[in-house]
Order: C-alpha cells, then structure tokens, then sequence
C-alpha cells in the first residue's frame, strides 16, 4: 500500500509523474487511497481519466492492470479463463497432475488485480459494457474476491487501487455508485492547462504554452460540438513547435486545426471566424497570465 | 454487512453534523445512502476538517453521484459550512428527529459553526425547492393531483379518437397492442453481431477452444469438432419523439408507445421534444404504466408547444450525441416535420444525427408527400440524410410500428454523401 501521509505528499508524487491535479480531485484520489474505496470518475473525454490511474500506478511503483471494457465482455475477457491448449498438452504428456488448477488458470485483469497486492486496477468506460457485467463487477468490488469453482475462493490480501471511468452514455448503477468514491473531472483552467503543456512538454516554448491553451480554453467557451481534450492541447502545441513555430499565426492556425478539432462543422465554424483576432485574444490572455505569475 | 468502523472515530459533534448534513440532502433528493454517509465519516478521519476546500470535496465525492446534483450539493455545502440550517419544514419528523444519531450535537460546542448544534433547527431553505437525479416536477398536493390529471389528460385527449371513451384508462385493445408492441420489439428488433462468438453446430468458424475443451475429457482426443457463430444482440433503439401542438392528436399513445418499447428493448432510450429536449429514459422506466406516464407527462414542460425541430435535435446532438447515445443505434424520429425553427439549423442537425446513426428512421404521421406541405420547408431539407422516410405512418397505429420495426433489418443503409450546404467556410 503505498504510504502518502498527506494530500500534499500524494500531488507531489503525482506531479512527478507530469500529471497535474486540482485540489479537488487531489483530496478525493487521497481518500480513495486512505478508504481503500474504489474512485468513479467522470468527465468529457480528454480530460485525464485514464491518466489519473496511469500516473497513480507510476507514482505508487504498482502495476497499473486495464481492463478495458465494451458490450458484451463477459467473465472470460474480465476474470479468468483456462488455457487448454497448455491442459492438452500436459494430458497427452501422460503426467498426472490436476488440470484444472491454478496453474492452468489465464488470469484476466480482475484476478490479476487481486492477485497482485497494491496494484492499481483502472476499468475504464465502464458504461460501455452491459448491466449484468455490471452487477457482476459490484460483486467483486465489494468483496475483492473471486470463486473458481474448480479451485475455489482466491481473496486479495492487499485490495487494488480501483480507479473506474465513464462517459456516461448511461447511467451506472446506483448501488455501483454507492460503493464508489465519485469525482467528477473537468477541463483544466488556463494555468492548470499551461502547467500541464509545460510538464509534458518541457522542450517547447513558454510564451507558445501559454497562447495555445489560450486559444483552447477559448475555444472551449463556443458550445462546439467536440470540445479539445487536454491531449489535443498537447499535440496542437507539438504540431507548433514541430513546424518551428513559436506564436500562432492565422495561417498555421487553419491548418494545423485538425490536430485540436475532429468535427468538420467544429474545423469550418473555426476556420470561417476571424481568427486574427482570436489570436490576439490569446496573445493578450497569455500576456495577462505571465504578469499575473511575475508580479 | 459489510461495514467495516472507522478506526477511529470523528468527534461526536462531528459525526452530527454529517448525519444532519446526509439527511438534509436527502431532503432534497440525492441519494445520500448511509453507505455514503459511512464514507463520509471515514473520510473526516483523513482530512483536516478544518479545511473548507477538503470537507468539499470529500463530501461531494460520497455524495453525489452525477453532475447533476452538483449544483444542490454547492448549496447545501455551503449553508452547511456556514453553520446555517439545514432542513426545510417545520415540525416535519418523518426523517428521524427521533434517529438517535442525532443526540450529539446539542452537547457539540466545538468552534466551527457548522458543528453546532442547528442542524437540528427545521427553517424552510430559501430558495426552490431543487431535485438532483429526480428533477420531475411532481404535482403539488395529493387531492390536488388527480384534479390536475384530469386537467392534463382533457387537453390531451383527442375527440376523435376517444369520444365516448374513459380518457384517464388506456383501454384494453391498447394495452393489448402495446404489449405486441413489446414482444415484437423483443423478437423482431434489429440485432447486430457482437463480439462474442458462442458455441454452434452450425457456426462457420472452427472452434479451437471448445475443440480442445471437449478432448481434454476424452484423453485429449478430438472426437469432436467445434464450431463457433457469432452471438447477436439486439441494437439500440433510440426514439425522439415530437409532442408539440400539432403532434398533440398523437402524443397520448405515443408516450405509451415509449413506454413499451423501454420496458422491451434493452437499453432503448425515449426523448420527447416540442420546443426543447427531454429525457425520459429513466421517467418511463417502471412497472406501473399509469404511473410512469404521470410522471413523464409531469416532466416534459412544454407539451403541445410550438415546435424547435432543429434545435431540439441539436440539444440531442450535443448532449446526448456527443457522449455516443445514438452510435450504431437505431433512431426513431416520430415528428411531422413542421418547424418554426430555421430550415438550415434542422438540414445540418438532422445531417449530425445521420452521421452518428446506424440508421436514421423518420415517421412522419402527414400522409402526403412533403412537397404538399407548406411549412414543411425545413423537412424537405432534411430529406436526404434520412435513410428511411415513412410519411403517413400514424403512430397510433402501434401495431404498424411494431412491424416497421421489425421490417428495418440489420444491414447498413446505403448511403450517398450529399454535398453540404455549410460547406462554404
């Protein structure tokens, strides 16, 4: 178990990790950690669900195991399955040994979590998968153990770190819920966003950092149909420095707008706007930010 | 039972003020269970509560379960935080002023004021009334309600159809048509394949595993040979339904309709429109007919308005779409395609529906051809990002939607790709 004393502690070994948190979700991954409960989080897509649980896993020196989930995942792909090629093998070798044994057990990333103390376990989009996997799931969450039938119970001695993300194209279950810690992520604010550029992307200039996330978070107050992720961010800023840009200009802006906008109506209402003059909003922004920072 | 005692436990003043502060939110209608509370009170432990920003967040974390109930957990947080009282109604006791959890605060006398004791002290909250998940506007009094159903349903009733009939009922043929309606969806709904193959003689894939499966019984001979078929599971249904004024003959049976369909198909989701865009999902998911259809009548708020076609599927499209509602569903647009709204709005929203769709079906109860139609500027518009047009269709008819349900079949529409309009930026 990974021992971080106090809120602050557990930031700072997460910003070690490049991954920035607010104070919010800071107290609320501390807890899920002292509670020994598992985090649902949610959030528009790019704001750093699943990294939470990578940077966490990187933090506490664990194994992050990913269970992937999509409808119709079943018990097979989530917990376990036998290997029989390897039993056929071990028959036709004519040795007696128990075939159905743990030796012969595939462990899927449910068992593996169990299996392995302290690792963090991350189950992302879990509304993707169907409501009896669901049900299935509240069961092992609760009890963090498994019955094989063929071999029996196998409980965890230490409980994984649990970090559960959706996108909430449907609703989870309330008793799911329950058991959980619930945070919900959003969109960094500019200087958590520069922060972050910076982190990620120390070889890129500071002034561009900061008129890029302006520009985003810009962009992010227009109600456009898929709004920037903090990735998109990222490769936007690297698109920049790779062209050997250090400012944005209307030019480059248009067409290196793919990298942040994946919608065409998004990619032609941008482009059709007066982007000089959203440019030189940004300029002004960013500005604004290094003052704020250096007074 | 499997709550574990905190290790140590929170001072009893405390521990008051975060029963008083669950009960409070529950008075408002999130599900502070007493796991949550539980929690809560582990995570007091934790932090420092002294911290205002901590307590924030380590309750909003037990709390609260969607953003929705956001803004209501900010508001009560916040009285609760400034020491200001909590619970609305006067003398009301029916959530434990006899719970003797509560015996602690009167002794508290701890320095913050939100551990004193008012929590205890019943004031009404300034303010609506707010509801998190169930945000249903109910009717306000019990003697009250059925008067006002009465109300509802006479405005809703249509003569032709019901003249002579007990408007509150659905009658038996209907109910008898609905349930069709819901074994057809359930038998005859489009499926698609998943990814799953399952075991079948008459599969096409060998089946290495069930193959090796089978011989490990048989001394690792394979008597047998395996095949595999894929599994299907049937595709989601999305209905966005219109139910403004001059949809209004049809909405009666129609929000049965729905009813039907969501108790049937597995994940299948009802939205009703007029001038804007409401879920009824989750109001129409219940055992009761009569009673769910209250509730969702109650919770559209503009039954019989003027109607928003494009920008009520434009709410969709950005709420609902974005987060992948519609992917490889199929939808159901029951509107007559009359829009107050611009036809260029409706042309571009109907387009993004399109896109995101498996298949989008259009029911429109007007029985002539959409050059007849006057107002139906914007439907023309819409035409080619349909891939199936069923003009005279009328939804009360619920057999004939069953069938056409049924009919859709699983395989990809044919798509041409129509040059855009908005294609000039």
């Amino acid at each position: 178990m990974p021992g971080f004393n106090s809120i602050q502690e557990m930031r700072n070994a997460l910003t070690n990790q490049r991954y920035l948190m607010d104070e919010g979700l800071a107290t609320v991954v501390f807890l899920a950690l002292r509670l020994r409960k598992p985090l649902l989080v949610e959030g528009e897509p790019g704001v750093g669900k699943t990294e939470l649980a990578k940077a966490l896993a990187a933090a506490t020196g664990t194994p992050l195991i990913r269970l992937q989930c999509y409808e119709g995942i079943d018990v097979h792909q989530a917990l376990y399955d036998w290997d029989y090629p390897r039993q056929l093998l071990q028959l036709r070798a004519g040795t007696s040994t128990q075939l159905y044994s743990e030796e012969f057990l595939l462990r899927r990333p449910l068992l593996e979590a169990i299996t392995r103390p302290g690792s963090v376990l991350l189950i992302d989009e879990l509304d993707r998968a169907d409501d009896e996997f669901e049900a299935f799931l509240l069961e092992f969450l609760s009890d963090f153990q498994v019955t094989i039938p063929e071999v029996g119970v196998i409980k965890a001695t230490e409980p994984p770190i649990v970090i559960i993300t959706s996108n909430r194209t449907r609703d989870l279950h309330e008793a799911l819920k329950r058991r959980c810690l619930y945070h919900w992520i959003d969109h960094p604010d500019l200087q958590r966003e520069v922060a972050i550029a910076r982190a990620r992307l120390p070889h890129v200039g500071q002034y561009l950092a900061d008129q890029v996330c302006a520009f985003v978070q810009d962009l992010r107050w227009l109600d456009l149909f898929r709004s920037p992720g903090v990735g998109e961010t990222l490769d936007w800023v690297q698109a920049f420095h790779t062209l050997g840009h250090n400012e944005l200009d209307s030019q480059t802006v248009s067409s290196t707008l793919g990298t942040l906008l994946k919608e065409r109506d998004d990619l032609e209402r941008i482009r059709g706007g007066d982007l000089d003059a959203a440019i030189a909003r940004s300029s002004q922004r960013a500005a604004q930010l290094r003052q704020g920072n250096y007074q | 039972m499997r709550l574990r005692e905190p290790q140590r436990t929170p001072d009893q003043a405390i521990m008051a003020a975060a029963v008083g502060l669950a009960r409070a939110l529950r008075e408002f209608g999130l599900s502070a269970s007493v796991d949550a509370e539980h929690t809560f009170l582990r995570a007091l432990v934790e932090i420092d509560v002294r911290d205002r920003t901590q307590m924030y967040w380590a309750g909003q974390a037990a709390f609260v379960h969607s953003p929705n109930q956001m803004p209501i957990w900010d508001a009560i947080f916040e009285r609760f935080w400034d020491g200001r009282p909590l619970i609305l109604q006067e003398g009301g006791s029916q959530h434990g002023e006899s719970d003797a959890r509560m015996q602690g605060s009167h002794h508290g006398g701890e320095a913050l004021p939100q551990f004193g004791g008012e929590a205890n002290e019943k004031v009404a909250l300034d303010g609506d009334r707010q509801r998190g998940d169930q945000d249903i506007p109910t009717a306000e009094g019990e003697d009250g309600a059925s008067n006002q159903e009465h109300g509802i349903l006479a405005a809703w009733s249509d003569q032709e159809i019901l003249s002579g009939r007990e408007n509150l009922q659905y009658e038996e043929d209907e109910l008898l048509a609905l349930r069709l309606l819901a074994h057809e969806i359930k038998r005859n709904a489009p499926a698609r394949r998943s990814r799953r193959s399952r075991p079948s003689a008459g599969g096409h894939r060998f089946d290495v595993r069930g193959t090796v499966r089978e011989s490990l019984g048989t001394d690792g001979e394979a008597f047998h040979l395996g095949f595999s078929a894929p599994t299907l599971r049937p595709r989601r249904l999305l209905f966005i339904c219109d139910v403004s004024g001059s949809m209004e003959r049809y909405s009666r049976v129609l929000l049965a309709t729905l009813k039907a369909a969501v108790g049937a198909a597995r994940r299948a989701e009802a939205f009703v429109f007029a001038t804007r865009l409401t879920r009824l999902t989750k109001t129409l998911d219940g055992r009761d007919l009569e009673q769910a259809l209250d509730k969702a009548r109650a919770a559209v708020p503009d039954w019989s308005g003027g109607t928003r076609i494009g920008h009520a599927l434009g709410d969709f499209n950005t709420t609902y779409g974005r987060r992948g509602f519609a992917r490889g569903a199929i939808v159901l647009v029951v509107s007559d395609g009359w829009d107050r709204g611009d036809p260029k709005i409706l042309e571009a929203e109907v387009r993004r529906l399109q896109l995101q769709s498996r298949r989008l079906v259009w029911i429109n109860p007007r029985p002539m051809s959409v050059d007849q139609q006057p107002l139906a500027i914007g439907m023309r518009a819409a035409l080619p990002y349909i891939d199936d047009f069923v003009p005279g269709h009328d939804p009360r008819a619920v057999a004939g939607l069953a069938h056409l349900i049924g009919g859709l079949g699983s395989d990809r529409p044919v798509r041409k790709i129509v040059p855009t309009a908005a294609g000039q930026g």
